[in-house]
């Protein structure tokens, strides 16, 4: 799910803090945004934002980070549309709905989980690339 | 390359891990239904008895006799099991009938004397057994009153008060216009196929739209079903697109002294 990779150079102190808070940001959000999956998105995206402009090392898992929780947003909003819908619509719950809840959940759950081994590795300065979305932060970020 | 390839692959793990699990009887392993049966029973038993302690159950066979019947005839014609819904007929002056938790109903004596013609009871009890079926009554509640209230009161868990305020709930607020409109059109189908003519229900429907603005508050079923007169019409044009034989369920003679009969039961 994930590998320690070589970085083009050792990062500083400075920039494994700033790329270790990428990915703490999403993770505090989780628990200030839940059942509103936007939420961590916005939060990440913020400090991206932030961050555009900082050292290679910290865009570049700044990047990983907002593409992670963007694939989350695309799983998250139909489960609170369609749990919204069950509620206050016409919908009943089927074992569609029921796999679907289970499937984006055990999705949340690896995300977090490699969410917190980043924020950790990167604060010791250490490279984290996750599959599919370290291989699109490497397209998206050119140092 | 690689990101494009991996991309795809999440992509596709995520749908082959949602269909994969959608293999699994997870509405049989978490017994979503079983637990929405057993409160809807008990959220049911609950309602009736709060309602029927402020207006009487009339238990009278030769009364519940010609209801029940209209009930079985409807549901027979429906392939609707006959136990699946349990008509409760109350002395209440007021011209309503409404639809409960657990395939419950209530019919008030009022509404009964205040049809022409048992087909009109008939057109009635179509539409709330449509509620029933297409399961709007627990939705509405769930939206109305929730979900956590609604647990606690099929738990015991709530004072009589908010039993009380839930069955008002359900006696005296309306569905959604699209739910009224689904049960409209799920009633003219029920009737059809039990040769009874759905335009009975758009006659009481336009009567009662006409009358309700003479004689405010006596009227709960109009008030709980607004814009009457438009709904009349939708009726009978899809009753254009349903063809049926009727059967009369009872002639005038046998109706009228029905009335009397229910008149003399919600006297008592």
């Amino acid at each position: 799910m994930w590998s320690l990779g070589d970085f083009s150079y050792r990062p500083d102190d400075y920039e494994s803090e700033k790329a270790s808070n990428g990915y703490l940001m999403s993770v505090v959000a989780v628990m200030v945004g839940l059942p509103f999956p936007v939420v961590n998105l916005a939060a990440t995206l913020f400090f991206y934002m932030a961050n555009r402009r900082s050292a290679y090392f910290v865009r570049w898992h700044c990047t990983q980070a907002l593409l992670s929780q963007a694939a989350m947003l695309a799983m998250n909003v139909p489960a609170l549309y369609w749990t919204l819908s069950i509620i206050f619509g016409d919908d009943t719950v089927t074992n569609l709905y029921l796999s679907y809840m289970i499937t984006v959940v055990l999705f949340n759950i690896l995300e977090f989980i490699a969410t917190v081994v980043a924020a950790v590795q990167t604060r010791r300065g250490r490279h984290v690339v996750w599959w599919v979305f370290g291989p699109l932060a490497d397209v998206m970020v050119r140092g | 390359m690689k990101a494009a390839i991996q991309l795809f692959l999440f992509v596709a793990l995520f749908f082959a891990a949602w269909a994969l699990l959608d293999r699994v009887d997870l509405v049989g392993l978490f017994r979503v239904g079983d637990i929405s049966r057993e409160n809807e029973e008990k959220l049911g038993e609950l309602i009736v008895e709060s309602l029927t302690a402020g207006h009487r159950e009339i238990g009278d066979t030769a009364v519940t006799g010609m209801t029940n019947a209209i009930l079985a005839r409807l549901c027979d014609a429906n392939g609707i099991g006959d136990t699946t819904i349990r008509l409760h007929v109350v002395r209440n002056s007021e011209v309503n009938a409404f639809a409960l938790p657990a395939g419950r109903m209530i019919i008030n004596s009022g509404l009964i004397d205040y049809c022409r013609s048992p087909e009109e009871v008939a057109g009635v009890v179509a539409h709330e057994m449509a509620h029933i079926e297409h399961r709007h009554v627990m939705k509405k509640l769930v939206k109305e009153v929730g979900l956590a209230m609604l647990m606690a009161i099929a738990g015991g868990q709530s004072g009589g008060d908010i039993v009380r305020q839930t069955a008002r709930t359900l006696s005296s607020t309306a569905f959604d216009r699209d739910l009224e409109r689904d049960a409209d059109t799920t009633a003219v189908g029920y009737m059809a196929n039990a040769g009874i003519d759905p335009g009975a229900l758009a006659g009481f429907l336009y009567r009662l739209s006409q009358e309700k603005v003479d004689l405010p508050g006596a009227f709960e079923w109009i008030s709980t079903h607004p814009k009457s007169g438009d709904r009349a019409a939708d009726i009978l044009k899809s009753k254009s697109g349903r063809p049926f034989t009727h059967r009369p369920i009872a002639d005038s003679l046998r109706w009228n002294a029905y009335r009397e009969l229910v008149r003399d039961a919600a006297a008592d």
